[in-house]
Order: structure tokens, then sequence, then C-alpha cells
């Protein structure tokens, strides 16, 4: 019973783990874990990296007819 | 065998009405067949995807613009990023044939033509580092091919600007409570916008959540607003009033930052999308309607009152997205490319996101067919070809073998709470009309049928709004690209004078092909929605030109049928439908016959002299669309002309040919990463 509980919880948190990555909710935690990793001095704030991901996305195609 | 027996069925079936479960069946394993059979060909003979190659996620990661993503999560991206408006309208619009052409060419078309083309093009940037469609064209076609590519993009960005924003003004137009609740998604979008600026930046999934609540109170709201005397007189708004209100919301899009107004829009539509798409599929298998348009109509010969011209080739053009479009080869050269983790997903994600979407077009396809012909027509035809006046245009209908009655129009319109629903061509209240009744079979019957039906009129208009606001940022960015080019300052993205230059130009393009459509005497979308489909399929040809260029360059000699067939395909039929739109004889069909039909009448004097301006000007539209269809078609045509120099060079070994992939970076990462 504990096994199938664990496995339940397991499958949920990968479940809001997807969807928040899928909406963007994760970026700016992967991007500052990115930054950390290749040892940027000038992180972005989660304002402006915010502000530069839609000015970057809403510059090409992304919308489909 | 289910999915021959079930396409055994809706094909050879006649004379009752069929359930529409043969149709999710045929969809559903002819899908399975083609991604578990086709796809895995092409993964391993023809691309021959290679996972021990590291990816530009890999290699690039920079956690901004190659982040390496899980595959169910791309596939969500890139599957939100594909679906639009078009795999609901083409089909809702196709459905004039009957039920049966434009079932099979979405399935078959998807498996081997616009799969194809999403996942050959995918992988083919991924091999580039993400490069665009255009850069490719240019590297591995010529330099021409790529500003061809680049002309397509832009000319099939306004003209599909224009025919999605004629969608919406059909389907607002008097009518005070969608225009109430779309106009509530204005506000609630700058209220996300700043919340998500300025409170919680970047928390998209709460905003979300917050917005998608607002607009549902909204869609109720709207009913209040259509009770009112007073409100729903300030709602109820004209074709020419919609016109200019979507011309300043695009200009004002495109102008303010993105953050503002853009961008929380996006976030909505891309929840309310997911989850009405979720919903439709959720009721086509809970009530299994039955579909009771016939598999064949009379309108075959070509002279439906929807839009005119034979199936060859309207119906390949009719249906775009949902079978192959060539706007999806801009976003599998997008984004996607730059987030993939490894070479193997390409199939999962650029194949598999495409059936899903062929998916969507099959489940409009049912929504539409499932309501009384006579009904489906009397929406969707136009007034001048079926008559202005109720009792006429229901005889009209009813003589075509498509039993219709103005009470019973009168009925339906009063039971989704609008004063008419005679003549609202463009797919949208018809696609509505049959989403509120699979809705409402499902959840409150009869007494939710006016709420369903907003909800989906208000799930249409803000997809197609966000398609309309994205795409003019976009193209005010290419019009600054291309203008700068020869005045450098209107090049500059910073400099607001240029920003406000630029996005004029390129809504007053658009607008201009939305103007024509809201006065043309047949409705609009007869004349527009086929230009659409001509530049969507020829941008289609254009990313499997440049597939076809490259996989002879790797020595895909043996299997290259795959992406030259479907090629070939679609040159046949836009170079076809571009001929029958410029020169048919039919003024329905033929641009050029329909102005020649009006310039006689003014030299007859049947046209009264009080409308001969506004004749005059319908006949330099008809001759300006008769332009821009010859236009696209020597585009694609001059492109060909490029890419069979390069093949003939290739293949007689008179030239090497040179591959611009990115060079070979084992990954680094484990088999199970």
């Amino acid at each position: 019973m504990q096994f199938v509980w664990w496995k339940m919880r397991l499958g949920f948190a990968s479940a809001w783990q997807g969807l928040r990555e899928w909406c963007g909710d994760a970026a700016y935690e992967r991007y500052r874990e990115c930054a950390k990793r290749a040892g940027q001095r000038r992180v972005l704030s989660a304002q402006e990296f915010y502000v530069e991901q839609l000015n970057k996305k809403y510059s090409r195609p992304n919308r489909c007819c | 065998m289910v999915a021959a027996t079930a396409l055994a069925t809706i094909a050879v079936h006649r004379g009752e009405p069929i359930s529409a479960t043969w149709f999710v069946l045929a969809a559903a394993c002819s899908y399975l067949v083609a991604y578990r059979l086709y796809s895995a060909f092409i993964s391993a003979k023809l691309l021959a995807l290679d996972n021990t190659r590291a990816t530009p996620a890999e290699r690039r990661d920079d956690g901004r613009d190659f982040v390496p993503t899980n595959k169910w999560v791309l596939f969500g991206h890139h599957f939100a990023a594909i679906a639009g408006p078009g795999p609901l309208v083409g089909p809702t619009l196709a459905a004039q044939f009957g039920y049966l052409p434009g079932t099979i060419w979405l399935i078959a078309g998807a498996a081997f033509a616009g799969c194809v083309q999403d996942f050959v093009i995918l992988f083919c940037s991924i091999r580039r580092d993400g490069k665009t469609l255009g850069e490719m064209a240019r590297e591995e076609v010529s330099k021409r091919g790529g500003v061809i590519a680049q002309l397509a993009v832009l000319a099939i960005m306004i003209i599909l600007l224009g025919v999605v924003a004629l969608v919406i003004v059909n389907a607002l137009k008097s009518s005070p409570w969608a225009t109430f609740t779309l106009a509530c998604t204005i506000p609630i979008a700058l209220l996300l916008g700043v919340y998500l600026r300025f409170v919680r930046p970047g928390r998209v999934l709460e905003a979300s959540l917050m917005g998608v609540a607002l607009v549902v109170f909204a869609v109720v709201a709207g009913q209040w607003v259509a009770n009112s005397a007073t409100w729903s007189r300030a709602f109820t708004l004209s074709g020419i009033a919609l016109t200019f209100a979507i011309i300043a919301y695009g200009f004002a899009a495109s102008a303010l930052p993105v953050w503002l107004l853009l961008a929380p829009r996006d976030y909505l539509s891309a929840f309310i999308k997911a989850g009405a798409i979720f919903t439709l599929a959720a009721g086509i298998l809970l009530v299994r309607p039955h579909v009771l348009m016939p598999p064949l109509t009379r309108f075959v010969d070509g002279n439906g009152p929807v839009f005119a011209g034979k199936i060859f080739p309207f119906c390949f053009i009719t249906i775009a997205c949902g079978a192959i479009s060539g706007f999806h080869s801009l976003i599998s050269s997008g984004t996607t490319p730059k987030m993939i983790q490894r070479e193997s997903h390409a199939r999962f994600i650029g194949y598999g996101a495409m059936l899903l979407e062929s998916f969507v077009g099959v489940m409009a396809m049912v929504a539409a067919c499932a309501m009384t012909p006579g009904v489906y027509f009397a929406i969707n035809s136009p007034a001048q070809i079926v008559g202005g006046i109720p009792e006429v245009a229901a005889k009209t209908i009813s003589s075509w073998g498509y039993p219709v009655s103005a009470s019973m129009m009168a009925g339906l319109a009063h039971s989704v709470g609008e004063q008419t629903l005679w003549n609202r061509a463009g797919g949208a209240p018809s696609l509505a009309v049959g989403m509120a009744q699979i809705f409402s079979t499902t959840i409150g019957g009869e007494r939710l049928l006016s709420i369903w039906y907003h909800f989906a009129i208000m799930f249409e208009a803000l997809f197609i709004l966000t398609v309309l606001d994205a795409g003019t940022r976009v193209g005010r960015f290419m019009v600054q690209e291309l203008c700068g080019r020869f005045w450098k300052p209107i090049g500059r993205l910073n400099w607001y004078p240029a920003i406000l230059l630029s996005s004029a130009m390129i809504v007053g393009a658009w607008g201009y092909f939305l103007y024509q459509g809201v006065v043309d005497p047949l409705g609009g979308i007869n004349s527009l929605w086929p230009l659409f489909g001509i530049a969507n399929q020829l941008l289609a040809a254009v990313a499997l030109v440049v597939a076809t260029t490259i996989l002879l360059k790797m020595g895909r000699m043996r299997w290259i049928w795959v992406t030259l067939v479907p090629m070939a395909w679609l040159v046949v039929i836009t170079m076809t439908a571009s001929y029958e739109k410029i020169f048919s004889a039919n003024p329905r069909i033929g641009f050029l016959s329909f102005a020649n039909v009006l310039a006689a009448q003014i030299g007859t004097g049947t046209i009264p002299a009080a409308k001969i301006l506004e004749t005059r000007r319908i006949i330099f539209n008809q001759r300006l669309d008769a332009v821009v269809t010859a236009v696209l078609a020597a585009m694609i045509l001059v492109l060909l002309l490029e890419a069979i120099a390069q093949w003939h060079a290739i293949l007689s070994r008179g030239k090497k040919p040179v591959l611009h992939e990115s060079p070979y970076v084992a990954t680094q990462w484990a088999e199970g990463d």
C-alpha cells in the first residue's frame, strides 16, 4: 500500500513538474541553475528574464494557423 | 484491421446517418499504424536518427534559447504552437463536399505529407543548430531560394491574418454576447500582464488559472449584456465596425510591450485551447453523435455555396492545417529544435504532434457534419447566394435537397442566444453550433446550449486573436528587417517611430484583405480562404523542396520519394488552384472573370449609380487577388527550378554536394538521461 502511495506521489510530482515546465513557470529556475553551472557573474532577475524571454519568443513565428 | 474496417465503413456507407465512433476509430487506428510503421521507417531508413549525436540543446545549453526539455513537455509545447484555428475552420468549410473527401484527406494527408514535412524539417533544423527554414533554404538550395522562402513567409502571414480576422468578424457580427465576451478578454489580459510583470514575475500557471476563471465569468456575463437593451445595442457591431476594431487591436498588440497584452492573451488562449480540444474529444466519445451530412453532397460539382470549386484541387487547399500546413515548418525550424534532448525524440514530437493536430481536424469535421445539413448550409451560405430573406433562403437550401425552414433557424438562434444564424460564413459559428450541441448533450442539456455556444465562439475567437496579434508582431519584425535594408533607421527595433510605422504597414496590409473580405458581395471567405490555402500549401512545398534537396545531398536517393511525392502533389494542387482562381470562366471561382462580369454590368448600366464606386473597388480587389495568386505561384516555380538545377548537378555528379550540417559531437549523456 505504501509502495502504491509512493508511486502515486511520484507520478503527481512529475506531472506537476511537467505542467510547470510546459507553461513556463519553471523556466527561471532552469535558467538560474544553468547560469550557476556556467559560473556566470551577472544573472538576470526574474523580471528581466521574463521580459527577455517574451521578447525573444514573440519576435519569430511561434503560433501557427 | 480496425483502421481498414472503419475506413471502409465510412467510405461505402450510404443512406442512413453514421455514428461518429467510426470516424474516431478510423482516424485513431490509422494514426497508430502510420506512427508505428511509416514514421519508424522514416526514422531508420531516410533520416537514420542518431542518439549518440549531441543535439544543439545539449551542446549549447544556456537556459535561455537552448534548453534540453523532456520529450512529453516539448510535445505539449510543439502541439500548442502548431495547433491554431486552421484545423477547426478548414474541415468545417470543406464539409460542404460531404464528410468523405475531407476526412480521407485529413487522415492520408497527415500521415503521408503533413507529418513527414514537420518531422523531416525538424530533423534538418536539429542537424543545423536550430536554423530557420529561410536560412536552410539559402544555404542548401540557393540564395534566391532563401529570399523566396522569406517572402513566402511574409505573404502567407499577411493573407493568413486577413483571413482569420474575417472569420472573427463573421462570428461576432450582430452578436452582442460574443462581442462583449471577447472584448472582456482585453482588460483581463492587461491585468494578467501587469500581474506577471510586476507582482509575481513569470508565474504563468497561477495567473492563467485566474484569467481562465475571469473569462468563464465573462462568457456568463455576456448573457446579461445580450438581455439588456442598452448594453446589447452598444455591443451590436456591424462588419465594418468590427473590422476597424480588430485592426486597432492588431496595431496595439504589435506596438505595445509584449508582456502587457500579447503574452498574457497567449497564455489564456493556450489553457482554453487545451481544455476545449480535450472537452470536444471527450464529448464526441461520450455522445457518439450521428453524422447527418452525406458522404458526398451535390456540391462536388464545384457550385458549393460556402466556396466555389471542385474537390480537386479545392478540398486540398481548403483543408491545409490538419492535413499539411507550410506554417508548421516555421515552428519545426524555430524553438523546438533548440529544445530537443535526443534525435530520436524528433519522431514523437515532429510526426506525433501533427497526427494529434489531424485528429483535431477530424473532430471538427464530425462536429460540423453532426448538425442537420440544411442548418449547416443556412449558417455558412452568403446572402448573395441563397437570398437575404429567411423564407427565401430556406426555400433555396431546401430545393438543394437539404431541408431547413425559417422557423427552425429562428428557434436554433434563440436557443443559442443569437439574433440570427443566417449567412454567418466563415466556419466559426457553424462549428460553435456543432460543438455546443455535443457539449450540451453531455452537460446541461438545452438549458446550457447558449452558454456552450458562446463558450465555443469565445474559444475560437480567442484562439484566432492570439494568431492575429502574435502574427502581426512577427510580421512587424519582418517588415523592419526588410525595410531596414533600404533605410537603416526603420530596422532599429528599439526606435519607437520605426515600431509604429512598421506596425502600421503590416496592419494596413492584412487590414486591407480583411476589409475587402467584409465588403465582398460573395462573403469574402469564397475569395480569401482559397488564397490563404494556396499561400500555406506554397510554403509547405517550399519546405519539402528544401527537405528533398538536403536528403539528396545526404545520399538518400533510394528513399527520396518520401518527401518528393508529397512535394509534387502540393505543386500540382497549388498550381491548379492558382490557375483556376485566376483564369476560371466561372465568376464565382475566377478572380478575373468576376471582375469582368462586374465591369460589364457597369458598362450596361445594370449597377445603380450609387453603387458604381463600390463596384469599382470590388473589381480592383478581384484583380489584386489575381496578381497576388500569380506572384505566389511564380515564387514556387522559381524555387522549384533552382532546386531542380541543384538536384541535376548532384545526380550527374557535376557538383560535389556541400551539406551545411553542424559537425558530429558525441553525446555526454547516458542512454537513460
